[in-house]
């Protein structure tokens, strides 16, 4: 590397040029009062999160300690949240749809010596049913109108 | 019969004995002075330092506006965290770490939006003999000149890293040794040197024209 050195004494000579570039005229004479004026204003004063992230910045293992950290909080909430869930949240949404058993359950409870009636599933205003009272992304007024149903005696 | 403003704005300004004083004074007294809040102590840093300061930071941004913003804030910061100065390392290789700090990560910032603003050249350049020798015999145009000679060496600084143009700066044209930039860059000699040396290679290329 040393051998080189002589390589670039044109361009050490071509650098020295930069030496020559100054600012305008008096400005090195101006820039203290400038500063003196920027500190006397209370400039450059730290606040308490500039200090927090300035940590960070001059500190990159601390930096990546707290992001690992965070991320094994995140984590660990997660996971304890998913295990400790309620078990009826599980069982029934509670939106009215009820689980395979309760359904099971009601089925065998229904009267069925009772007819089934289209109008229980379609009609709306005597319906027992919390979904077919819901409406329908399909239903229109219509539809309604034009379905005729005769009721028969058993 | 003075009044009572004129009076004030006479005991604020320090005798002139003192003021000789108190610029022969070492950079470590001055610092523990302005540690305790006194002005006129920093003030006297500021002074000493500046231009090398804005020297370095003129030299990796070649744009004076973004140079006096950064040399302004190098100074500002380093009164703010002048009492976590211990006295390690000299007072000049502190603020010179600030300045290279604030810098890099302007430079970082600002990325792709370069825009120089280049100084003027003094009038020594014309009498330096290297100088003249490089533009009238050197270059293949031979009316090259100076301001334009400056523009190409500046839009050739630029092409480099960050880290690879402090180097050239501190040690081609602030004149810093090896173990200072170091000290300054907080990396070891040796990553100094293969840097300067990359650099400068990085440089001969883009300024063949001028060099042969």
């Amino acid at each position: 590397m040393n051998s080189n050195s002589s390589d670039f004494e044109a361009l050490r000579k071509l650098m020295a040029l930069k030496r020559h570039e100054q600012p305008p005229p008096g400005y090195f004479y101006r820039l203290p009062d400038q500063i003196a004026l920027r500190l006397a204003r209370g400039e450059g004063q730290e606040r308490f999160w500039e200090k927090f992230f300035n940590q960070f910045t001059f500190r990159p293992a601390l930096a990546y300690s707290f992001a690992l950290a965070a991320f094994s909080a995140l984590t660990l909430s997660v996971v304890y949240s998913v295990r400790t869930e309620p078990p009826e949240t599980a069982q029934s949404s509670g939106n009215g749809w009820q689980s395979g058993a309760e359904a099971e359950a009601l089925a065998n409870q229904s009267n069925l010596s009772e007819p089934l009636h289209v109008a229980n599933w379609i009609g709306t205003e005597n319906s027992s049913n919390p979904a077919v009272a819901l409406p329908s992304l399909f239903d229109t007024g219509l539809h309604h109108s034009s379905l005729q149903v005769k009721f028969s005696s058993p | 019969m003075h009044t009572k403003a004129e009076l004030e704005k006479a005991l604020a300004q320090p005798a002139p004995e003192e003021t000789v004083e108190i610029e022969e004074i070492d950079d470590l007294e001055l610092v523990r002075r302005a540690q305790k809040e006194d002005m006129r102590a920093y003030d006297v840093l500021v002074r000493r330092y500046q231009e090398r300061v804005y020297g370095t930071v003129y030299h990796m941004t070649s744009n004076h506006e973004d140079a006096n913003d950064l040399t302004q804030e190098t100074f500002i910061k380093a009164f703010r965290v002048l009492k976590s100065f211990k006295g390690d390392s000299s007072f000049f290789t502190w603020i010179y770490r600030i300045a290279v700090n604030k810098t890099i990560n302007f430079l970082k910032q600002r990325k792709n939006r370069t825009q120089i603003s280049l100084n003027d050249v003094d009038f020594n350049a014309e009498n330096d003999p290297d100088l003249v020798a490089l533009v009238s015999d050197k270059t293949p145009r031979r009316d090259l000149s100076l301001s334009e000679l400056q523009e190409k060496l500046n839009a050739a600084m630029l092409k480099l890293s960050e880290h690879h143009r402090m180097v050239v700066t501190l040690h081609d044209v602030q004149g810093l040794s090896h173990e200072e930039i170091g000290q300054i860059m907080d990396c070891n000699v040796g990553t100094v040197r293969s840097r300067l040396f990359y650099a400068r290679q990085q440089l001969q290329g883009h300024l063949s024209d001028y060099l042969k």
